[in-house]
């Protein structure tokens, strides 16, 4: 089978486990998520809301489980995710529209950083090994890969918000400023940088170590040896043995730390009440906001997907095997 | 167990992990002697600062942050290990099972693994613990487990997939054994350094997740955890209290403990994975100071393209030096095709590469020269090195699959050994290139192709051609020819004499087949054992072998002309190379050795007939003095 092909159809496939998972989570819960979003909000919930809840777990819905299920892939199918309970009665949809493209702005950013600055480090580290400072990169990687990210980021806060007011407390933005004017990115910017700065800081390491194992790996290729027995110059075998070969398993491993990065992410939004999805899910979750929550773990679940998606094509363009399909 | 201690001795970085590990664990089994306080108490003074009785000051609700970080220290490496445990199993279930059954089994686990490999794990956590909340300490162990397992498995699958296809596996497979006594007896053990790297990165991957959730006040945060004391420090305002230490102390045991499996699996990679890595620094040599050059007595015209002198080289290996070359003395005239022979093993690729000075690490020479044109090889910088391999002699590797840079095509790595000397114009690359591919015998579109699209045997012929292309005065063969059938095999011998002829280019070319190289060489070198033990004019080595190990290797090989029948090994095995050996290398296989004096002395090499010259009691007394002791 083409290498895009399959791997659009397990795209589909995971696609299809989230969903289905995030239909069977909510009827494993012992007694039913209504009855406890209305205990819990005492009835001060919009009697219309239960309405809406009702429905959207098709709990009013007279047919078998089977029913409901396929009820709900309708839904889905239409870009119906039903109404928040917790902002009752914005549709669920707007507040992902309105919270999404932070998120994506963030992690985006910051994956691109963290990827590009602890591969470049994993390089060094592995290319002048019996250095010092090569040597003594992993240790630290190691530490700061076993961070807690929501950690890490309370530190930050405290010494740079919090102690010293270098950078602001809390949000994305200060209110009332012209888009796109000087100001307002001075603003956005100032904001992002401690989210940013905890991301990077907390996942580069991982990319440092698996660029350093990737680079160790090739380095004991015969390629390589006979590169230099032909004579090549440093910087030739650098760049055209070694990153060139290096880069690829980096690749596999960017779709797996993907999600990882993304759940880092989702604990830094918190700390710093960053207006992303995070923050949104945290809410979601304290508020026991079903709905909203299942909306958003679909939407990154997609995203993520989507990503991983255009890594594997990008692979495939960088490495002629596969594109023979001949290795996976 | 022998293994783990291998790998604390050999990784201090592993050893470090495992000691920090150790700390951490005896923290959490001693909880009850380092403090005097219950964790859950609040009979203390609220917002206590550090010192005095309580080492880490007290909670909002006053209670011993200390205590709560040992006692903590229990339920966090509980959660931690038994998530780390519950996945690895699943993995190495899956995992192994995918790569016994194949097939369809196989391609339904792969899905599986592939699916989960890209689920976001977090988000599904959340997701899933708040609507299990409640479930307490084991349904978050079940979620973390359930999410976390696919790395491992993925993994484990490739490799099992390797192992699969080793041969004792087929045997067992073949002789049939029951799947689970093949999986569990033959596949297990072998993949048990794997599973370890396995649980410790899901352990860690536990920690943190336990950790975030209970930051985020799912999972049961009355619970003492590290994380649930971040979550209460956060929830309480320790950080705007100024209590950093509340939020510092629990997240910091987190990341120490991180780091001991991360190290600890760091170790267990470098161990059981040991990569010889072709890296910038030239072989390694260790010549003591001896006498100038000048001292040594002059050679004798016309001189030697390559004058091997005294050289010894091997390998440093944990248990010792090998010395996989002996005080080898060769020499190989302007335009010579000098055969190099001898078993498997007894350091003819050692001898090549180390008098090219292309032997890496763990690979030294431990004295002598090797003079190229008067230069010595040995005592050449890094730079000027560079400058004169390819140049002035080039070196056709072994037999490899890997010989060439998968993700470039041939056409590049057969210009960029002429474009590092120098040639550029893209027209004489490209004739020059067509022009050696039509010397192999390869067509010449193979030029746009990658190496995974040639054969064995065309990517050898390529490498042939990309030793020849700049024309060096020197090229080293080192069994160029293995992966080629008889045919081709005389084919491009035939063409690569024809350079040499042409050009008055030396060859040094190493064989198992002797046949080949009585053919083919001016001159024939027998090795054994690191030594070289005959060196003769190839007519006059085959007409008359002197050595009785060359006669054994003769009779080892079939005839020139007549029947091709296979004829008997030689009995025996040779010495190690770790050990010093003062008598003759042979004696124990030999079928003439002369009881009291193969056994005790050596004997050295000497010329017995002109241009014949040969290591053996039988043909002279002279015994060779031991030149080295270990260094
Ligand atoms: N990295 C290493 N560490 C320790 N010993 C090594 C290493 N590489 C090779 N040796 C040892 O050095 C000796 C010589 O190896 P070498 O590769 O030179 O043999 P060879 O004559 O080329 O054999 P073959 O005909 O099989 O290619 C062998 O006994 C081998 O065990
Ligand atoms: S020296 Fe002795 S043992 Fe060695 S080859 Fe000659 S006869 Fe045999
Ligand atoms: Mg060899």
């Amino acid at each position: 089978m083409p290498y895009l092909l399959r791997k659009f159809l397990i795209l589909l496939l995971t696609l299809w486990v989230a969903v289905t998972l995030n239909f069977i989570l909510p009827r494993l819960v012992p007694g039913d998520p209504v009855g406890a979003m209305i205990a819990r909000y005492q009835g001060k919930l919009d009697p219309s809301a239960v309405d809406a809840l009702k429905l959207a777990y098709g709990l009013n819905d007279q047919g078998g489980l089977l029913g409901q299920y396929f009820a709900y892939l309708g839904k889905l199918l239409r870009g119906d995710f039903g109404r928040s309970i917790g902002q009752f009665p914005t549709p669920v949809s707007e507040i992902i529209a309105q919270a999404a493209p932070w998120t994506i702005g963030l992690i985006g950013v910051c994956t691109v950083l963290a990827v590009v600055l602890g591969s470049a480090l994993g390089l060094y580290s592995a290319w002048r090994r019996g250095q010092p400072l090569a040597d003594a990169l992993p240790p630290l990687a190691l530490f700061l890969n076993s961070m807690p990210y929501f950690w890490f980021a309370l530190l930050l806060l405290y010494l740079l918000a919090f102690k010293s007011s270098v950078f602001p407390l809390s949000g994305g933005l200060d209110p009332f400023l012209t888009p796109h004017s000087p100001t307002w990115w001075v603003s956005l910017l100032r904001h992002a940088t401690l989210p940013a700065l905890t991301i990077i800081v907390t996942s580069a390491g991982g990319w440092l170590i698996t660029m350093r194992n990737n680079v160790m790996g090739v380095m004991s290729e015969d390629y390589i040896a006979f590169a230099r027995a032909k004579g090549l110059s440093e910087g030739r075998i650098l760049n055209r043995y070694v990153l060139r070969n290096a880069l690829l398993p980096s690749f596999t491993a960017f779709g797996m730390a993907l999600g990882f990065v993304v759940g880092g992410s989702i604990l830094t939004e918190t700390v710093f009440s960053y207006p992303g999805l995070g923050l949104q899910l945290y809410n979601a979750v304290t508020n026991l906001d079903y709905p909203l929550m299942q909306a958003i773990f679909l939407y990154i679940a997609l995203a993520v997907l989507i990503a991983n998606f255009v890594v594997d094509a990008l692979y495939a363009l960088l490495d002629p095997r596969v594109r023979d399909g001949k290795a996976a | 167990m022998k293994g783990l201690l291998t790998i604390l001795r050999r990784s201090p970085r592993a050893a470090f992990g495992v000691g920090l590990l150790a700390a951490l664990l005896l923290l959490a089994l001693l909880a009850p002697l380092l403090t005097p306080y219950s964790p859950t108490s609040q009979a203390f003074g609220t917002w206590l600062k550090p010192g005095g009785e309580h080492l880490l000051g007290t909670t909002a609700l006053g209670q011993d942050i200390w205590s709560q970080l040992v006692y903590g220290a229990r339920l966090t490496l509980l959660i931690g290990f038994t998530a780390g445990l519950v996945a690895t199993a699943i993995g190495t279930a899956l995992g192994l099972s995918a790569a016994y059954f194949g097939g369809r089994t196989d391609e339904a686990i792969n899905v599986l693994i592939n699916v989960f490999l890209v689920l976001p794990g977090l988000p599904l956590l959340i997701i899933a613990s708040a609507f299990l909340r409640g479930g307490g300490v084991w349904s978050i162990i079940l979620v973390i487990a359930l999410t976390g397992w696919a790395w491992g498995a993925r993994v484990l699958r490739s490799q099992a997939l390797a192992l699969r296809n080793r041969d004792f596996v087929q045997a067992a497979i073949v002789s049939g054994e029951r799947p689970a006594r093949i999986i569990f007896a033959e596949m297990l053990p072998n993949l048990a350094g794997l599973i370890a790297a396995g649980f410790f990165s899901t352990a860690l991957y536990a920690v943190l997740s336990e950790a975030a959730l209970a930051f985020l006040g799912m999972g049961d945060v009355s619970q003492v955890t590290w994380g649930t004391m971040m979550y209460w420090a956060q929830a309480r305002g320790a950080l705007l209290q100024g209590a950093w230490w509340w939020v510092a102390a629990p997240g910091l045991c987190i990341a120490l403990l991180g780091t001991a499996f991360a190290l600890v699996n760091f170790g267990i990679d470098e161990v059981t994975n040991p990569r010889v890595i072709h890296e910038a620094r030239a072989t390694r040599v260790l010549r003591r100071n001896r006498a100038a050059p000048q001292a040594e007595p002059a050679l004798e015209p016309p001189q030697p393209l390559l004058a091997i002198r005294h050289l010894s080289a091997g390998y440093v290996t944990p248990q010792g030096p090998v010395r996989a070359v002996r005080d080898v003395t060769l020499s190989v005239a302007p335009g010579e095709f000098l055969g190099l022979a001898g078993e498997s093993g007894c350091g003819k690729s050692t001898l090549a590469f180390a008098a090219t000075r292309l032997l890496d690490a763990p690979g030294v020479v431990f004295d002598g020269e090797a003079r190229l044109a008067g230069q010595d090889l040995l005592a050449l910088n890094p730079a000027e090195l560079r400058r004169v391999r390819w140049k002035d002699y080039s070196l056709v590797f072994q037999a490899s699959m890997n010989i060439l840079n998968p993700v470039l095509r041939i056409r590049e790595q057969v210009y960029d050994a002429m474009q590092a000397h120098g040639v550029q114009d893209r027209g004489r690359l490209e004739a020059r290139a067509r022009e050696l591919f039509a010397l192999v015998g390869i067509r010449e579109d193979y030029l746009n192709a990658y190496p995974h699209q040639l054969s064995g045997g065309m990517k050898q012929r390529v490498v042939i051609a990309i030793a020849l292309a700049l024309e060096p005065k020197l090229v080293v063969m080192d069994e160029p020819t293995t992966a080629l059938d008889v045919v081709v095999q005389r084919q491009i011998l035939q063409e690569i004499d024809a350079v040499r002829k042409r050009l008055g280019i030396s060859i040094v070319f190493i064989t198992h087949d002797l046949s080949l190289l009585v053919e083919m060489s001016d001159r024939i070198a027998i090795m054994y054992a690191g030594e070289v033990v005959e060196e003769a004019p190839a007519h006059e080595l085959y007409a008359q072998p002197k050595h009785p190990y060359t006669r054994r290797l003769m009779g080892a090989f079939p005839p020139l002309e007549g029947p091709r029948e296979r004829r008997e090994g030689i009995p025996g095995r040779p010495p190690s190379l770790a050990q010093d050996i003062p008598y003759c290398p042979f004696f124990e296989r030999c079928p003439n050795h002369l009881p009291g004096t193969c056994d005790v002395f050596k004997p050295a090499r000497v010329e017995v007939t002109s241009g014949h010259s040969v290591a053996c009691f039988l043909h002279s007394p002279a015994v060779k003095e031991e030149a080295y002791a270990a260094d």
